[in-house]
């Protein structure tokens, strides 16, 4: 029981660490792309202290208030869901599904508070992210049916035992692993897909009320997401790890994919982004699931 | 909620804790290495800024980085001759930044008009109607310069010098009134400085004065737009 919870406690603190290094790289990958020097080490360290060390913090309210927590608060209880090297925290007791649906409460969280500050930025942008979701979740959800159905569960624990076994999914349902790649840059709002952050267009959109501890709120809370797609792309398709060096190389791999995509790209349309999501990760990921059911 | 206590700069000047004095060290350390700017390109000067953000000088690798809304920014940056019409949206900009936040004019006419000193429509001295932090002179400043004033700010807040954004609720009434003094005796924002300065603590005797009586008698209540559908 009492090692229970120190898991529970240690596997949202990791996480914020290993997320808050994600970010420093997602940064420094900018910056070398743009032939830049980039941020110094510690930057992202010195954006949340920052924020959270404003004097004068603005509220539009109550649910202003609580709409962050949910957000942040639905990161750090998925967090739990997904087991890591030597923890599994409650991922043996729950199941992939479970997670599907913490994943959704983080933008569900933003829209509430955005939902309060009343202005019409944070209202398009909204709507925008939640458009964005609904792009990305077929794929998503595709990708996770087809790969439960290939390792005959819905356990996150299981299905890596099942690829250290058998090798990893990667090789086995290559069209379902790309499809979740495609996913991902959808899930992770990077550039081709940034519709709902759209600094020229909406002003940051969703984040537009947002100032100090707000702001530095969010910025825990993409350091989470960065993080929570890394670690569930490796537990999916990479076998986990075994130790944590390997399994970190795997989850920074993962997230440099995206942002290097990401940084040569710029912004499709709302109706674009549908397309190009419902199109071809569908389509990549209903072949996959053939395949993978068909054998 | 409006019972919750809040630390007023008092509270912070009782305390007694000896690690708070590293603490404050620690997050003005960190202060000073993230500063988000929100530039309001009102002139010229806005065009050296670019270069300094991009490949060439690259301001990332200090933390400074561009901001878009003013909720999120530290520094406002004004950059550039500062018309009436304009300076009324640099102040409401300004109200709406949440503290600590600093002010940077750029260019000469920031500091005393410039070439526009004898223009019927330009604010001349930016620091009348803000506390400014920092001018950059020049005509205009190369990217070296902006960012080795820059780097000046950062060395002030690292000191705790830059708390000019104090100097606002402290003498409001001398801001106002010049600004009043410019815009009419109607002018109002939406923003409480008033209610602020007694939030937090920052309330002086030089706050209220003449000025601020005459904003609260001619001060309307923001009241939201009925929605209706044409």
């Amino acid at each position: 029981m009492m090692a229970l919870i120190v898991e529970l406690v240690l596997m949202p603190a990791v996480a914020f660490v290993v997320g808050l290094a994600m970010l420093l790289m997602m940064r420094k990958i900018a910056a070398k792309i743009q032939r830049r020097v980039g941020p110094p080490f510690f930057q992202p360290l010195y954006d949340v202290v920052k924020f959270f060390g404003k004097q004068t913090q603005i509220s539009h309210g109550l649910i202003h208030d609580v709409g962050i927590i949910v957000a942040v608060g639905g990161y750090i209880a998925a967090e739990t869901l997904i087991p890591v090297p030597g923890m599994t925290g409650i991922a043996d007791r729950t199941d992939v599904i479970t997670l599907i649906y913490f994943l959704m409460v983080p933008s569900l969280g933003m829209a509430l508070a955005a939902g309060q500050c009343a202005n019409p930025n944070a209202s398009i942008g909204i709507s925008r992210a939640l458009t964005a979701m609904l792009a990305y979740d077929i794929p998503f959800v595709i990708v996770i049916f087809g790969m439960s159905w290939m390792y005959g569960t819905t356990n996150l624990v299981q299905m890596v035992e099942y690829q250290q076994a058998h090798g990893w999914g990667l090789f086995q349902a290559p069209l379902l692993a790309f499809a979740g790649l495609f996913a991902l840059q959808g899930m992770l709002g990077k550039q081709p897909f940034e519709i709902y952050v759209a600094p020229a267009e909406i002003a940051t959109g969703p984040m537009v009320e947002m100032g100090g501890k707000y702001l530095g709120s969010l910025i825990v809370m993409q350091s989470f997401s960065l993080y929570t797609a890394g670690i569930l792309y490796t537990t999916l398709f990479l076998g986990g790890g075994v130790t944590w060096i390997d399994f970190l190389v795997k989850a920074f791999l993962v997230v440099a994919i995206p942002m290097t995509i990401a940084f040569q790209f710029p912004r499709y349309r709302a109706e674009q982004m549908l397309g190009s999501l419902w199109k071809w990760p569908v389509l990549a990921g209903l072949l996959g699931l053939a395949v993978v059911m068909w054998s | 909620m409006k019972e919750l206590p809040v630390r007023t700069e008092g509270a912070f000047a009782k305390r007694t804790n000896p690690l708070a004095h590293v603490f404050d060290e620690f997050v003005r350390f960190c202060r000073s290495h993230s500063l988000f700017m929100l530039h309001y390109c009102t002139g010229c000067g806005a065009i050296e800024l670019p270069p300094a953000m991009t490949s060439r000088f690259d301001m990332e690798r200090l933390g400074i980085q561009p901001m878009v809304t003013p909720r999120q920014a530290d520094i406002l940056l004004v950059t550039g001759y500062v018309s009436v019409k304009t300076l009324k949206r640099i102040i409401l900009t300004y109200e709406q930044m949440p503290a600590p936040k600093y002010v940077i004019g750029i260019c000469s006419c920031t500091v005393n008009g410039g070439m526009y000193w004898q223009s019927y429509a330009t604010a001349k001295v930016l620091a009348d109607y803000l506390p400014v932090d920092l001018y950059i002179a020049g005509c205009m400043p190369r990217p070296e310069a902006v960012v080795s004033g820059m780097r000046k700010l950062m060395g002030l807040i690292k000191t705790g010098k830059a708390e000019s954004w104090k100097d606002y609720y402290r003498r409001y009434d001398h801001y106002l009134g010049n600004q009043q003094a410019l815009f009419g005796e109607r002018w109002q924002t939406p923003t409480d400085v008033l209610g602020e300065a007694q939030q937090y603590g920052l309330h002086g005797p030089e706050t209220e004065g003449e000025h601020t009586a005459l904003l609260q008698q001619v001060q309307q209540p923001l009241i939201p737009h009925r929605m209706r559908l044409k």
